[in-house]
């Protein structure tokens, strides 16, 4: 039993080590500053972009700003993460790194905690910022707008803007597992990103032409089955409950979807571990 | 230290291309505080060896053994120091960053780390700039980075892939009175080169590759003896034209 916990403290070293340097590398990293200080500034504009809204503005400021989070989170995950994963192979990074004593297991949990924590980061001071500017339109404008606003919606939308941006990490980390090159896991993981957010319509336009025909298709079934693979982020987005007047989804629910949500990258990195441990890295 | 047992290796196929053959029946060890150098033309498999050493790619037959146990355990490069052929390192990060890794992958304590790694970058000169990132050194200074980061641990095995790539003369000198004097310390150094008279200074058997076969293996001398030629270096092209004309 002892010598387990002392295995599992020696791993979590192995893998904070990795994950370390791969914070350290993002932080210096001249393009990610450059991300931060345009989402930073594009977020500061949501103080001129309320006075063109003509009603409704709580819902649309919170809505702009959870977007343009979501945007700075996809642009770092496919331009920055798919870089990190991909070209560490391409520029023989991996050796540099694999030549210690890491297994290739903790290489990718390294690789995952590290990029998710330069999320992490990103995401805390966009919320942070995000909270300010919300708080200064509330003070300039009309108290009904914003008189639905919750400080726990608005956290917890913040959090599952955080867990899809770690479902498309350990998806590209997976797929990085199984093809070579960053560009085809650029077009590979975009695809993915594609098919996820299409599938929830296509799956809405089938339900509603078999309900009017009466009769249940099997392409209904093969579509919810397909969910199963390609989630439904919509189950994540919860930026319109910030300052909404409709009742709250059930928490079960919520914690349902952050559970599965959970799950499925679990899945996903023990997949990619054993996409990793079976492939030459050459 | 190192047993390489009938060895075959050969690449994954491409689109309309065969699979190429790097390695075959390829055998040689390496004992405690020996010198053995790899040496053979591009495409010989000097870096195949290597890379299916530090279990970058696995064997499609045959066995090998790397400090007692096979390359896929992990916890053996805590006693190997290995320095690959072209430094890639992550661009921002300093040489201190990455001695800092290599020392806690390798379970040392943090005094431990800093003692060396000062020690290592007074001795390779690059005290100075260890606070500069690494994707602003020079090729040479990459090198020797590179050597401080293998030889932190004290490793007993060394693996060295052209350790001579891309230093000027005064560099390559420097960096092989260190491997001479790593060898005084009884520690058992696997390179490859291509610089034959390096070679010839400090190994004390070589294996001659020639496309992914072995052509000669044993002391230097002895390769020039037996193609009746004065010097190692002659002897070496001598056997390797022959292999050009046997195939």
């Amino acid at each position: 039993m002892y010598d387990r916990g002392k295995k599992m403290i020696n791993t979590l070293k192995r893998i904070s080590a990795v994950a370390r340097i791969v914070l350290i590398d993002g932080l210096r990293r001249h393009a990610l500053l450059g991300l931060v200080a345009l989402s930073v500034s594009a977020e500061a504009g949501a103080f001129l972009f309320f006075d063109f809204i003509p009603r409704d503005i709580g819902r649309a400021s919170s809505d702009f700003i959870l977007s343009l989070a979501w945007l700075s989170g996809f642009i770092f995950l496919y331009f920055h993460g798919v870089q990190v994963i991909a070209l560490d192979e391409e520029r023989k990074v991996i050796y540099s790194l694999l030549a210690r004593p890491i297994s290739r297991g903790e290489y990718v949990g390294g690789i995952f905690t590290g990029l998710a924590c330069l999320l992490l980061l990103l995401n805390l001071l966009l919320c942070l910022l995000g909270f300010g500017t919300l708080m200064f339109i509330k003070q300039q404008v009309l108290p009904v707008y914003f008189s639905q606003f919750a400080m726990s919606y608005y956290l917890l939308a913040w959090l599952g803007l955080f867990a899809m941006e770690l479902m498309l990490l350990a998806v590209i980390l997976f797929f990085s597992g199984l093809v070579r090159g960053s560009f085809p896991v650029l077009l590979i993981s975009l695809s993915f990103y594609a098919i996820c957010s299409g599938l929830p319509v296509v799956r809405d336009a089938i339900s509603q032409k078999a309900s009017l025909e009466g009769q249940s298709t099997s392409l209904k079934s093969i579509l919810q089955g397909m969910t199963a693979f390609f989630p439904d982020f919509d189950r994540l987005d919860f930026k319109n409950m910030i300052t909404s007047v409709t009742s709250p989804p059930d928490p079960s629910l919520i914690l349902v979807n952050f559970g599965l949500t959970s799950a499925y990258i679990a899945v996903l990195l023990w997949l990619a571990c054993i996409a990793y441990h079976r492939r030459d890295l050459q | 230290m190192i047993h390489f047992i009938d060895v075959w290796k050969s690449y994954a196929r491409e689109l309309f291309t065969a699979s190429p053959v790097a390695l075959r029946d390829i055998s040689f060890s390496l004992q405690q505080g020996e010198t053995l150098g790899l040496i053979g033309a591009n495409g010989a498999g000097k870096s195949t060896c290597i890379k299916l050493l530090m279990d970058f790619i696995r064997p499609d037959q045959g066995q090998i053994t790397v400090l007692g146990s096979p390359p896929r355990n992990h916890k053996i490069r805590s006693r190997i120091g290995y320095l690959p052929e072209t430094a890639n390192f992550p661009p921002n990060l300093t040489a201190l960053d990455m001695l800092r890794f290599t020392g806690a992958t390798c379970g040392m304590r943090t005094a431990a780390i800093q003692a060396a790694s000062e020690k290592w970058l007074r001795r390779l000169a690059l005290w100075e700039a260890r606070k500069r990132p690494l994707r602003n050194y020079s090729k040479g200074m990459q090198q020797r980075a590179n050597f401080a980061i293998a030889l932190l641990n004290d490793p007993e095995l060394l693996i060295l892939d052209e350790p001579m790539s891309g230093l000027d003369p005064i560099g390559r000198a420097d960096i092989l009175g260190l491997i001479a004097e790593l060898k005084g310390q009884g520690k058992s150094i696997l390179f490859c080169s291509h610089i034959l008279e390096d070679v010839d200074r400090v190994v004390d058997n070589v294996l001659v590759l020639h496309k992914g076969r072995t052509l000669f293996a044993g002391q230097p001398k002895r390769l020039a003896n037996e193609q009746g030629c004065p010097t190692f270096v002659e002897g070496y092209l001598h056997l390797v034209r022959q292999g050009e004309e046997n195939d």
